[in-house]
């Protein structure tokens, strides 16, 4: 079952709070969707989990975050729609995390905004017990949208966008429970789209999937890009080597490296990475 | 540098198993050519019967190293340093086969020259196949220690190869002038220059792989411009 908690965090309102939106900054460098992170440090309680992170997300790209269970991938994530906040002894304790130039962890910025413009899509598929068609409109109707000839075209539009639609145009109005693993995780991915984020955040989404559903949510992903900045956490190495652009490999809540995903996997520049990702690790 | 134990004990062995099969073949190779240099320049024709039935060895070996090869991209997935050792062992191997097919058509020759009197001239083969073999060895010496520096040295060697057939060549075509009898003689020595020439293009290649994979850098073809460049 998905907690109310975690429906609100998958699609947060749009507009909840007009008077303090992200800001897009008049500055033309900042690319839309580009995170850079610096300096980051983040502790559970008195657990330092990330140190010094320093990296750069390139906008309408796949970026991979690899490394051993325990490294701080997920945790840095998390941390990119503040998904953190939620722990009550999770905080950054040094460093910012800007989308588009904007800290995302100022006091101006309204999470709930956040949240919709950096979407996230979980390891365990999770539909709420709604309807195909209910389930994606959820974050328009909670956002205001009331106007049933808008949200039928964003249903469409999402569905469409997760390459979901051709499979479930005939059952709209049946549960999404009673779809498959992979047509969940897509139907996740559309719900995620549905509310127009830039970034959208992928936490081993294809873990629970068979071979052929991954395979659609990798091409899904590979045709995603052009519009959206993805982050992927992932354990298959075949996974982050087939649909990402860049790779970041974490050890130890530490960035080891980061660089294109060809040259991680071909000729990686730092030991570390050539042990972990041939399988020498420990 | 030697890499660390991998996790799964049957990826190492398997690539143990590969590289053993490449190392044998470059033994064999190394043996077959020089039982058909031997059979040239001791006249020996037993030598060079068994420098040709070497071969079918070699080939066997070269398919087992292929499927082999196949059988660990697919098991395993491989990637980085593992991946290069294991693209290279199959390229090493290809190469392999292909310097042993020299030396049979040098084998060939040779009891085709070894049925007509000697001719001096066989003397110029000696030096090139001294040189194309050191070549072949420092090859395979790089590729197994990985030595990047040792790889990178045998390239430019093949010139000098290159060279020696150019000067073979022209003097054996003098000759053929000069004593129109011998002719076939001189042809096979031409042959048989040009079989040696062609090892050093081999060992050439292993270099240029022994490069790749222990430092993943193409080191093949430095003199075209890059499209992109132009």
């Amino acid at each position: 079952m998905v907690s109310v908690a975690e429906m609100s965090e998958i699609t947060s309102p749009t507009v909840v709070n007009q008077t303090a939106p992200m800001p897009n900054p008049a500055n033309p460098k900042v690319e839309r969707g580009m995170i850079e992170i610096e300096q980051l440090d983040f502790a559970y309680g008195t657990n330092k989990v990330l140190h010094d992170i320093n990296l750069s997300i390139p906008a309408r790209a796949v970026t991979a975050f690899i490394g051993p269970s325990g490294c701080g991938k997920t945790t840095l994530l998390r941390c990119l729609n503040r998904m953190n906040d939620l722990i009550d002894s999770a905080r950054i304790t040094q460093g910012s995390i800007r989308i588009e130039g904007v800290d995302i962890n100022a006091s101006s910025v309204d999470v709930v905004d956040l949240r919709r413009r950096v979407g996230m899509v979980f390891q365990k598929s999770n539909p709420f017990p709604k309807s195909i068609y209910d389930n994606v409109a959820y974050g328009l109707r909670i956002a205001g949208t009331t106007k049933r000839t808008l949200i039928d075209e964003a249903v469409e539009k999402s569905l469409r966008s997760a390459a979901l639609w051709d499979e479930v145009k005939d059952r709209l109005h049946v549960s999404g429970y009673g779809l498959s693993g992979g047509q969940q995780q897509r139907l996740c991915i559309a719900r995620a789209l549905a509310v127009e984020p830039e970034i959208v955040l992928m936490d081993e989404p294809c873990s629970a999937l068979d071979p052929i559903a991954t395979a659609k949510v990798e091409e899904l992903i590979r045709q995603l890009k052009e519009q959206y900045t993805i982050v992927i956490v992932t354990h298959n190495m075949q996974q982050a080597g087939r649909c990402s652009d860049h790779t970041a490999f974490f050890y130890l809540g530490r960035l080891i490296e980061f660089d294109d995903t060809t040259k991680i996997f071909s000729n990686p520049g730092q030991r570390q990475t050539e042990e972990y990702i041939t399988g020498r690790f420990g | 540098m030697i890499a660390p134990r991998h996790i799964l004990g049957t990826f190492d062995e398997a690539l143990a198993s590969l590289r053993n099969n490449v190392l044998m073949m470059s033994s064999l190779t190394e043996r077959s050519l020089d039982r058909a240099i031997t059979g040239l320049i001791q006249r020996d024709d037993e030598l060079c019967a068994i420098a040709i039935a070497d071969d079918e060895e070699i080939d066997q070996l070269e398919k087992q190293v292929d499927k082999d090869g196949i059988d660990l991209l697919l098991r395993f997935q491989p990637v980085a340093s593992d991946l290069r050792r294991v693209v290279s062992a199959m390229k090493l191997s290809s190469n392999l086969e292909r310097m042993a097919d020299q030396g049979t058509n040098i084998a060939r020759r040779a009891r085709k020259l070894n049925q007509h009197p000697a001719l001096p001239e066989t003397e110029l083969i000696t030096p090139m196949y001294t040189h194309a073999m050191a070549m072949f060895k420092d090859a395979i010496d790089a590729y197994v220690r990985e030595d990047v520096q040792l790889a990178r040295a045998v390239v430019p060697r093949d010139q000098a190869l290159d060279e020696m057939n150019a000067t073979a060549g022209r003097r054996l075509i003098e000759r053929m002038a000069e004593d129109p009898e011998q002719l076939r003689g001189y042809l096979n020595l031409i042959f048989i220059s040009r079989c040696l020439e062609r090892v050093g293009d081999h060992a050439t290649n292993m270099a240029e792989d022994a490069v790749y994979a222990a430092a993943a850098e193409d080191i093949r073809h430095q003199h075209l411009v890059p499209a992109s460049d132009e």
